[in-house]
């Protein structure tokens, strides 16, 4: 055994065994300083055998590191005794950070914006106050419709109205337009409903049109299978009944399984299995006839939903009154 | 419409079950609500417990004096005894009776019984015990030939179902229950049974006095005169149609008129042909002031713009909506004028809105009913009174104008495909319009029917005719795409980011009501007829439905109330139709400078420097207001909101106009900026925002940043004083700036300040 060697056990074992900082600094001085019998057998180095003074070099080197793992170390355990001994009650709230929300039903136009931008779809926005020709005549709704009436329409003149549907977008868009067109249409609309937990003079819809070549009702079918079963769930499946619009030849309606019951029968799908949705149906020859656009040509579909029902039926909100109050404890859940 | 479904299997027979039929007309036809069963429950042998009976014996209950005790032969060789509570009988009457476990109508279970002290084995029937009427004031007397013993079911419609259907606008003659029929028909391909009605020997020639002086509103009128009609009550089956059709059974003749208006959808009216002043019919428009008391017991005002049919003298009914009371059939009535009209949709939908009623014929009319139909329902009322009231038919006119022509439509078979995307037979679509009651030529010429004839005009309208009957099969496809449009306007993606910025300062979203009920501009739109006072104007500015919303939060006790809305507004212009710009808008509890923060964070998103200035605000009194582009901010006066609130409204067309379409990268690395702290000693009216305005006039774009962080009033700086600090960062795209480069622009800047504000740069 050398004099290194020795001089490395008894130094490791010193170093290892340090109980605190001031310790490990005592024994650095002892062990490394320029005082220590390591420090001053190099300054003799000249007179040793290279050998040597390559065995003391190697065991300087080691030694430095030795104490350098055990201040780490020592280190490490002094800061966790301080913060253990601190005790921060971390069950404690956070600092408040004012967090706004999105209405509901911006929540819920987005999700259907995004649903029809991912089919390719353009997002239209017309006015709402609008002549009778974009709500009705263009529309071929006769004279006689009851959506007419004054009862069910409010007017601003004779020929001025606040828009019943999106539906007068339909025509904006088509005289904007050349086809092929893909777009939906969202927006507030107006009907002369006293308010109650289903009805409100204002209220949102949204709408779809579609005009391109070769388009089928089969084509609405699955367009609107699509957009279901993207926000209610892939088990969706949807079916089509023959209804009446004036825009629309055939006109159906589309009922949606329940996805609440899983189309077993429950309240809120009156025990049918199916919710009604909306109004569709193959675009009137006579409307595109109205904006312009050759029939022969070109064909189209459209079909309408009630925002604040999707909203109702999947939130399960039981008043559409409280879509407009405003209330923050309602808003706030969402 | 209710449909009992015995009337409609007189036209029609089908086997499947009724649940499944009505199952496959929603698809095809109409909705179906509900399929109701009525009268006496069709279960468990429960119709077996109904029996044709004879009085054998009636006396007086010995403990009751308002109870008969009857021996009843029911046809089981030992009479029963059963108690009573009806006088209008005596023994040999022969009656309805329902046995011990027989169920009710009314879903009662009918148990043998001890009634004050003596058994009742059985129920003698009151026509409303078993749906059959309204009446308890006396039993009901059967026909006097009958079987004691025959079952009830055999001589009186003790069950049925019941359709109950909703049905369009476009779809007029789906009020009828031949109508329906006709659907079935065409849906199960089985036949139709022809119109039912048929006119008796007519017994007599006397003129009827009918003149119509509007046939555009009137463009048919059939009178009929009836005499020595017997007025009394319907038979039971008439009776139980009706009441199974959801109408009350009021006399023969009425409820004649009422049932071929369910059979064929053109409604009927019966007068009283005496109290018609010179027996004469009128179809003419009111004169002004005229007045009517119609069924309903309601008096009303008339105006020429409604159509009535009058007698020499006076209004008597008005047209399409109502008959008059003074002319009413009733009890007395020996001579009938039967009127089968056709009123044209337009001017009865008119009178009805302007008269505020609704009647089953109305309904009707306001959908258009065809002309021809009026000569069927005339027919099949004929026979019905003639063989009901024992009416003799003495006379006949039939006024008419010109009838909306029958439409001949091309179509081409392989249509269908191209607009519903599954393939239908050519013999398919035939037979289905002809079921319909379409008439198709060999090369494909379709003949509209007559109650269709407004509906069916064009070739679509007939390939929804063959389509709708297939709409289950329809599979789902996507359409072939040739171009692409998925993606938001800038402008809606700006909106969008907008509101995720209040969202994130912590504004919670709200939707108002663009009808409000007042606007501070005097030219906004104002609905002429609102549905009430709080819906009246199209708001121009946002704030007061914000106010509002604000206000319920408070009233509900909710706290930190902040709410930010972005929707229309609706500008009045020189034109008919307003401009209808987005608006920003948002309200929250605290000072101007928390609203005033939220907006540098909008414009911060939209990379523009907002500019405020003091102003007043556009329409209300403010404690503190500033103007900024495209709107304002302002603190809120308390009498609009108690406690501290402020406010901001903005235009987003003029703030997103100055919005880059794309952001350029902005060299900030390279040549280091310079940062100092710069305090002016200035006039307490001169606004911080000028003190910049100035400096970035003065240093031009290489003050690249100025901000207040501190101002300071006291008496360092003496009275009517204050200290604005700023930080100040110069910075150039080109150059390293050298201390003695910031120094030449500290000097424009001071310079500048003290000259034009009186500014001075504190030590
Ligand atoms: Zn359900």
């Amino acid at each position: 055994m050398s004099w290194a060697s020795d001089y490395l056990d008894e130094a490791r074992a010193a170093i290892v065994g340090a109980g605190s900082l001031q310790d490990l600094e005592q024994l650095r001085v002892g062990y490394l300083g320029r005082k220590s019998p390591l420090t001053l057998r190099l300054r003799e180095a000249a007179q040793l055998e290279i050998e040597e003074r390559a065995e003391l070099n190697r065991t300087k080197i080691h030694l430095e590191d030795l104490v350098k793992t055990a201040r780490r170390e020592l280190e490490r355990v002094a800061i966790e005794r301080v913060y253990a001994d601190s005790a921060v009650d971390v069950t404690l709230p956070g600092d408040p950070v004012p967090r706004g929300r999105l209405h509901l039903l911006t929540q819920i136009r987005r999700e259907i914006e995004d649903i029809f931008l991912g089919m390719g779809y353009e997002v239209f926005e017309g006015d709402e106050v609008v002549d009778a020709w974009s709500n009705f005549d263009a529309l071929t709704t006769d004279a006689g419709h009851p959506s007419r009436s004054q009862n069910d329409t409010f007017y601003l003149s004779e020929d001025v109205l606040l828009r019943t549907h999106t539906s007068p977008d339909q025509i904006r868009l088509m005289e904007a337009r050349t086809p092929p067109i893909y777009a939906i249409m969202p927006g507030r609309v107006y009907r002369r409903d006293t308010p109650d937990a289903t009805h409100s003079p204002t209220f949102l819809q949204v709408e779809a049109l579609v005009v391109d070549r070769g388009i089928t009702l089969a084509d609405l079918k699955g367009t609107v299978l699509h957009f279901f079963r993207q926000l209610f769930g892939p088990a969706r499946e949807v079916r089509m009944r023959t209804s009446f619009f004036p825009f629309t030849e055939p006109s159906v309606e589309f009922d949606v399984t329940c996805f609440i019951c899983d189309a077993q029968g429950c309240p809120v799908c009156k025990h049918s299995g199916w919710i009604e949705m909306g109004g569709a149906g193959w675009v009137d020859p006579d409307v595109f006839r109205n904006v312009g656009v050759d029939p022969d040509e070109w064909s189209g579909f459209a079909f309408g939903l009630g925002i604040e029902r999707i909203a109702m039926l999947r939130h399960g909100l039981p008043d559409l009154r409280l879509f407009w109050e405003n209330d923050l404890r309602v808003l706030e859940q969402f | 419409m209710k449909v009992p479904v015995s009337w409609l299997r007189e036209y029609v027979s089908f086997d499947l079950p009724l649940e499944e039929l009505g199952r496959r007309l929603v698809f095809t036809s109409c909705e179906v609500d509900r399929i109701v069963p009525r009268g006496v429950p069709d279960v468990d042998g429960n119709l077996d417990r109904f029996r044709v009976g004879r009085v054998l014996e009636a006396v007086k209950h010995p403990n009751a004096d308002r109870l008969q005790l009857c021996r009843v032969d029911v046809g089981e060789g030992d009479a029963r005894q059963v108690v009573c509570g009806g006088w209008n009988f005596g023994a040999g009457a022969t009656v309805a009776v329902a046995l011990p476990g027989a169920r009710l109508a009314n879903g009662l279970e009918l148990e043998q019984r001890k009634v004050r002290g003596e058994l009742s084995d059985g129920m003698i029937l009151a026509e409303d015990e078993i749906d059959l009427g309204t009446d308890h004031t006396g039993i009901m007397l059967l026909d006097s030939q009958l079987e004691p013993g025959t079952p009830l079911g055999d001589v009186l419609p003790l069950s049925d179902d019941v359709l109950e259907i909703e049905t369009g606008y476009n779809r007029p003659d789906l009020t009828s229950v031949y109508g329906i029929a006709r659907e079935v028909s065409a849906l199960l391909d089985v036949d139709l049974a022809p119109p039912p009605g048929r006119d008796p020997e007519r017994a007599g020639d006397e003129p009827v006095d009918v003149r119509v002086e509007d046939l555009e509103r009137c463009p048919r009128y059939i009178g009929r005169l009836f005499r020595s009609v017997a007025v009394g009550e319907s038979p039971p089956w008439l009776k139980a149609r009706l009441l199974g059709a959801g109408m009350r059974p009021i006399s023969n003749v009425v409820d004649v008129t009422n049932y071929v208006m369910l059979a064929f959808g053109s409604p009927l009216h019966a007068f009283d042909h005496a109290r018609l002043a010179e027996g004469r019919i009128v179809v003419r428009r009111a004169r002004d002031g005229e007045r009517i008391r119609t069924l309903d017991g309601t008096e009303r005002s008339l105006t020429p713009e409604e159509l009535v049919i009058a007698d020499a003298e006076r209004p008597v009914a008005v047209a399409g909506i109502m008959g008059g009371e003074e002319t009413e059939v009733s009890a007395e009535t020996e001579t009938v004028l039967l009127e089968a009209a056709n009123f044209e949709q337009l001017g009865v939908l008119r009178s009805g809105e302007r008269l505020r009623v609704r009647s089953e014929a109305q309904t009707r009319w306001e959908k258009g009913v065809a002309p021809e139909l009026a000569e069927q329902a005339a027919v099949y009322a004929t026979q019905l009174l003639v063989e009901l009231a024992g009416a003799r038919w003495t006379g006949d006119a039939d006024v008419k104008g010109a009838f909306p022509e029958r439409p001949v439509v091309r179509l081409r078979p392989e249509r269908a495909e191209q607009v519903v995307g599954i393939p239908i037979p050519a013999d398919e679509q035939r037979r289905r319009l002809m079921r319909l009651g379409f008439e198709v030529s060999d090369d494909w010429n379709v003949l509209v029917p007559a109650w269709r004839a407004s509906d069916v005009r064009r070739e679509i309208d007939l390939v929804e005719e063959v389509a709708r009957f297939r709409l289950e099969e329809v599979p789902p496809t996507m359409p072939e795409r040739t171009a692409m449009f998925g993606r938001l306007t800038h402008e809606q993606r700006l909106r969008r980011a907008v509101s995720d910025v209040l969202a994130g300062c912590g504004f919670v979203e709200a939707y108002t009501y663009s009808l409000q009920p007042s606007d501070p501009d005097p030219s906004a739109l104002v609905l002429p007829v609102p549905l009430s006072e709080q819906q009246r104007v199209l708001r121009t500015t946002m704030l007061f439905g914000l106010v509002r919303a604000a206000q319920h939060n408070v009233d509900v006790g909710n706290e930190d109330v902040a709410l930010f809305e972005l929707a229309h507004v609706y500008l009045p212009t020189d034109g008919a139709l307003p401009l209808e710009p987005w608006r920003l808008g948002g309200i929250a509890r605290g000072g101007f400078f928390r609203v005033k923060g939220v907006v540098e964070q909008v414009f911060s998103m939209l990379k523009e420097e907002p500019r405020f200035t003091a102003a007043a605000h556009p329409f209300m009194a403010s404690p503190a207001c500033a103007s900024v582009q495209g709107g304002w901010v302002a603190q809120l006066d308390p009498r609009l909101l108690e406690g501290e609130w402020a406010a901001f409204e903005l235009d987003l067309a003029e703030l997103f106009a100055q919005v880059p379409e794309r952001i350029l990268y902005d060299d900030v690395i390279t040549f280091p900026s310079v940062k100092e702290d710069l305090a002016f000693v200035v006039d307490e009216a001169v606004p911080a925002g000028e003190l910049i305005a100035a400096a970035r006039d003065a240093a031009g774009p290489e003050l690249r940043e100025m901000r207040v962080f501190d101002v300071y009033r006291g008496e360092q700086v003496g009275p009517g004083k204050k200290s604005v600090a700023f930080s100040v960062v110069f910075q150039s795209p080109e150059r390293t700036l050298a201390d003695d480069d910031a120094a030449v622009l500290r000097g424009r800047i001071v310079t500048t300040l003290r000259e034009r504000l009186g500014a001075e740069l504190r030590g």
